[in-house]
């Protein structure tokens, strides 16, 4: 027998404390996960999107950038547009390779579906090298090119026809993007001046996607475009970045400063727990002592008990949080204004470690002043204790 | 040792309950010879289970001088536990198995600290105090006597010189009892072990080798 079997053993006599306890740390836990993980999950899947823009510079119109910015990564309506006459301007600037203008709009079905449009010209391929077309590029202003999982869901494919619902147009399908795995896959797109014309937005864009001549001189590129023209917002994608990451950094200090309270509540219910225990038994344990159990040999029985507790806290958070972790997903994407595609929450194995070292600590932190108290037992006065 | 396990010079124990001293052994002289059977007898608040203890190494005497095995226990910085683990078994009225564990595991249970295997030894000793066929079994499936014999084949797993039972039939019946107290008789003929039993109970002293009769904490037989 070891001391870690005696421990669950002990675990086991009082049943129902210790599973509300390791529930209690469990959650707490389980909470710590899902943070870690969302926050890694939500800063490399922005990358990634921001990454697929193939820009390193966007032009929106005035009003919230941010906002604009999430509407030109995720697609919509949004009621500011930009005169397309500056699209001209801004491919003049000398530092600028290439510039698509892009106009959106987005309706939703009477059976639910949002449909998202993007209008966009030849330009726009520039920055989607990486794009494979099954079927061909629009080959008429009737065309329109659908992403894949809209292909999918609508069981189209070149050739088929489609309608824009509330809106009076015959298109042809005439390709399918292939997966790419980034927002474009959800997206509809026609071309520029069809959807323009559909949707009563003549001579108007959303948003100008810029790739940069050379990505290192992207700053004076954004200055030479914000001295010229006053009318727009233009801002490079590593500002968009970094000011979400940083706005995402804060919230995740007030939240871990929370859990963090949470598992020190969690190690005081453990605490507590194991502290009951060594009184509960305090006769047992001079027991102990009589037959021959040294203060070291008890204070390790009651480590272990405690480390035990802890560590099972940790598991079953752990857990928890990766059984739970689409339906936290879904909880939390539903409270953001703005989050990237893709999974948030995933299973990293340092996230794993992390939180299990951390449950163990806390067990061991915990576990002292009980396997102190413990230890410092004297058999005779505990023998007869009642 | 000249023969002596356990010998007692002018021995005293105090202690303090709250604000009163209580004196439950006063000055008392003994010795213990190895073999022996010794009783401990008296009333209730005699002292007996205060010698029991003093004699057993979980205390130190106030006053006077203790020689245990040939250790001076009075002596500062000796370690009681290390001795008390090399030396002495215990048996308690109150059993104190654990309830977890098995009647092997229970008798098992000083493994975790002299790190040894005792597994065998533990299989020994319960087809010794006849439970071979309880092995497997938790306190809790088992009779007051039963629990009783785990704890003595507990006590004795680490081949201990000296065992000290303190009241150890004192919550059996009396047919159970006899069988415990024949148990710790042959214990004590066979193995040739030095048997200390502290009990309240006068009807027993007949049996005993040699008694010790306290009277508020003196000896008066």
């Amino acid at each position: 027998m070891i001391w870690f079997v005696l421990g669950f053993k002990n675990m086991i006599r009082r049943r129902t404390r210790s599973i509300l306890t390791v529930l209690g740390l469990a959650i707490a836990i389980a909470v710590l996960y899902s943070l870690f993980e969302f926050q890694q999950g939500y800063q490399t899947h922005l990358k990634d999107e921001l990454g697929a823009m193939g820009a390193q510079v966007m032009v929106v119109p005035k009003g919230c950038p941010y906002e604009a910015a999430t509407i030109a990564l995720h697609g919509g309506k949004w009621p500011r547009y930009m005169d397309e006459g500056l699209l001209e301007k801004v491919k003049a600037n000398p530092g600028v390779a290439e510039a698509a203008g892009v106009i959106m709009d987005a309706i939703t079905t009477t059976g639910g579906r949002n449909m998202i449009f993007l209008g966009i010209d030849q330009d726009y391929m520039k920055l989607r090298p990486a794009w494979k077309i099954t079927g061909e590029w629009f080959n008429s202003d009737s065309t329109v090119i659908l992403g894949s999982t809209v292909a999918q869901e609508l069981g189209l494919k070149p050739g088929s026809e489609f309608s824009i619902p509330g809106k009076e147009n015959h298109l042809v399908v005439s390709g399918v993007v292939n997966r790419t795995n980034t927002q474009d896959d959800g997206f509809i797109f026609l071309p520029r001046q069809t959807l323009q014309g559909l949707f009563d937005l003549k001579d108007k864009l959303v948003v100008i996607l810029i790739k940069a001549k050379q990505i290192d001189q992207t700053d004076d590129l954004v200055a030479s475009l914000r001295a010229s023209e006053v009318d727009m917002n233009v801002f490079p994608l590593s500002e968009l970045l970094s000011t979400i990451s940083q706005l995402m950094a804060s919230t995740r200090v007030f939240v871990s400063a929370i859990v963090i309270i949470a598992i020190l509540i969690g190690g005081m219910g453990v605490l507590n727990t194991v502290l009951m225990a060594v009184f509960e038994r305090t006769r047992e344990i001079g027991m102990m002592k009589a037959m021959g159990a040294s203060a070291s040999d008890v204070f390790k029985l009651v480590w272990a008990e405690t480390i035990l507790t802890t560590l099972a806290g940790g598991v079953v958070g752990v857990v928890i949080a990766v059984a739970s972790s689409r339906l936290v997903e879904a909880v939390i994407r539903s409270m953001i204004p703005f989050a990237p595609k893709g999974s948030l929450i995933g299973i990293s194995p340092l996230t794993l470690v992390g939180c299990t070292v951390l449950s163990l600590l806390l067990g061991l932190v915990a576990g002292f002043y009980p396997a102190l108290r413990a230890s410092s037992v004297k058999p005779v006065e505990a023998i007869k204790t009642e | 040792m000249n023969g002596a396990i356990v010998e007692a010079e002018k021995l005293v124990r105090r202690y303090q309950r709250g604000t009163e001293t209580i004196c439950a052994v006063r000055g008392i002289d003994f010795s213990i010879a190895v073999g022996d059977f010794l009783g401990v007898t008296g009333k209730a608040g005699a002292g007996k289970t205060t010698l029991l203890n003093l004699i057993g190494l979980m205390d130190k005497p106030t006053e006077g001088k203790l020689t245990v095995l040939g250790h001076d226990v009075t002596r500062r910085g000796i370690s009681l536990d290390r001795l008390r683990r090399e030396n002495v078994g215990f048996v308690f009225q109150d059993f104190y198995l654990i309830a977890t564990l098995t009647a092997l595991e229970n008798v098992m249970l000083p493994s975790l600290w002299t790190g040894h295997n005792l597994e065998p030894k533990a299989k020994v000793l319960l087809d010794r105090v006849g439970l071979s066929h309880r092995v497997t079994h938790r306190p809790s499936e088992l009779s007051g006597g039963e629990m009783q014999r785990v704890a003595v084949a507990r006590a004795l797993v680490n081949s201990p010189k000296l065992l000290c039972a303190d009241e150890p039939t004192g919550n059996l019946d009396t047919k159970t009892r006899d069988s415990i107290f024949n148990l710790l008789q042959e214990l004590n003929r066979t193995e040739k072990l030095t048997v200390v039993v502290a009990t309240h109970d006068l009807s027993l002293e007949p049996r005993f080798q040699r008694v010790i009769r306290l009277e508020d904490g003196n000896v008066c037989r």
